[in-house]
């Protein structure tokens, strides 16, 4: 099987269709157990109280927010260097999802930082850093939208998708950097994470779902753009 | 297990809580309408190029 024919759009579009629900599927089923362990399973905190179970959405928003901002930005770069139309319209598709889970994770931070912090916004380095990231994402989507020529649009987009790639470890290492209100990590990459297993099982099957979601999403979205921007090519090949 | 009540109240952050998870459900089903409406415009858009290559499947664009 040649895998590069699938970077052609056209080829790429039946096996999106086809790969869709292996994602969404599951995703619904990992939304639901993430749930029910969160608030079935894990115990209620001895310091915030049910409060935490803001973090069970939250955090995973959170990183999805930061990691597709990450994916974007590469599919948009090899789009751009490669002149590659597929990773262009991948990374148009990934811009939406990425800004609702940031958007999501600035909503759910401040639900979580009144009854905890007694502020439903502070501009603590994580939050404005967040702030900025979802900026990022609107002025990607919007440059694109604002310029006819999907293959200019795409370089435009790369360019500022590219340059705000450096927001992400700010936001990242913004709680060891600065003194800010927002807690430093609870998950580290080495030792042991500071959380009981059942909220950490929680946060990761939740933090799965989101991923699986955002796939799904993606894949469905770029099939919209595939169709839209190739039905140009289509009706002068009906004309002829 | 706790009672129906006390779960509602989740310790007092209850409006909180549901007020997040709301708004998580409301942000996916906003994004999952737009996305159906999307592709529903599209293949609206899409139907007369389909009917003039005597297809009417909107499957595949080869």
């Amino acid at each position: 099987m040649n895998l590069y024919k699938y970077s052609s759009p056209t080829n790429f579009y039946p096996l999106a269709g086809k790969l869709i629900p292996w994602f969404a599927i599951p995703s619904a089923i990992l939304f639901a157990v993430g749930l029910y362990v969160g608030f079935f399973v894990a115990p209620t905190d001895f310091q915030q109280g049910d409060a935490y179970r803001i973090m069970f959405i939250h955090v995973p928003a959170a990183w999805m927010g930061m990691f597709l901002y990450v994916l974007m930005a590469f599919y948009a770069g090899i789009g751009w260097a490669f002149n590659a139309r597929l990773s262009s319209m991948m990374a148009s598709s990934i811009a939406i999802t990425g800004a609702m889970f940031t958007f999501l994770s600035l909503v759910t931070g401040a639900f979580w930082g009144k009854p905890t912090w007694g502020t439903w916004w502070v501009w603590d380095a994580r939050m404005t850093s967040t702030l900025i990231l979802l900026f990022l994402y609107i002025g990607f989507i919007s440059l694109q939208a604002s310029i006819d020529d999907p293959r200019k649009a795409d370089r435009a987009g790369a360019v500022l998708a590219l340059v705000g790639v450096i927001n992400v470890p700010i936001i990242y290492f913004s709680v060891q950097w600065w003194n800010t209100l927002h807690q430093g990590a609870t998950i580290r990459i080495l030792g042991k994470p500071s959380i009981a297993a059942p909220m950490l099982a929680a946060m990761l099957i939740i933090l799965a779902a989101c991923w699986l979601y955002s796939v799904a999403v993606v894949l469905i979205r770029v099939r919209c753009i595939i169709l839209e921007r190739e039905q140009n090519a289509r009706l002068a090949e009906v004309a002829i | 297990m706790r009672s129906f009540s006390d779960f509602i109240s989740m310790g007092g952050y209850g409006f909180y809580i549901w007020g997040s998870y709301l708004f998580a459900l409301i942000a996916i089903a906003a994004e999952l309408v737009g996305l159906s409406r999307r592709k529903k415009a599209l293949q609206e858009e899409l139907k007369p190029v389909n009917l003039l290559r005597g297809r009417v499947t909107n499957e595949t664009t080869t």
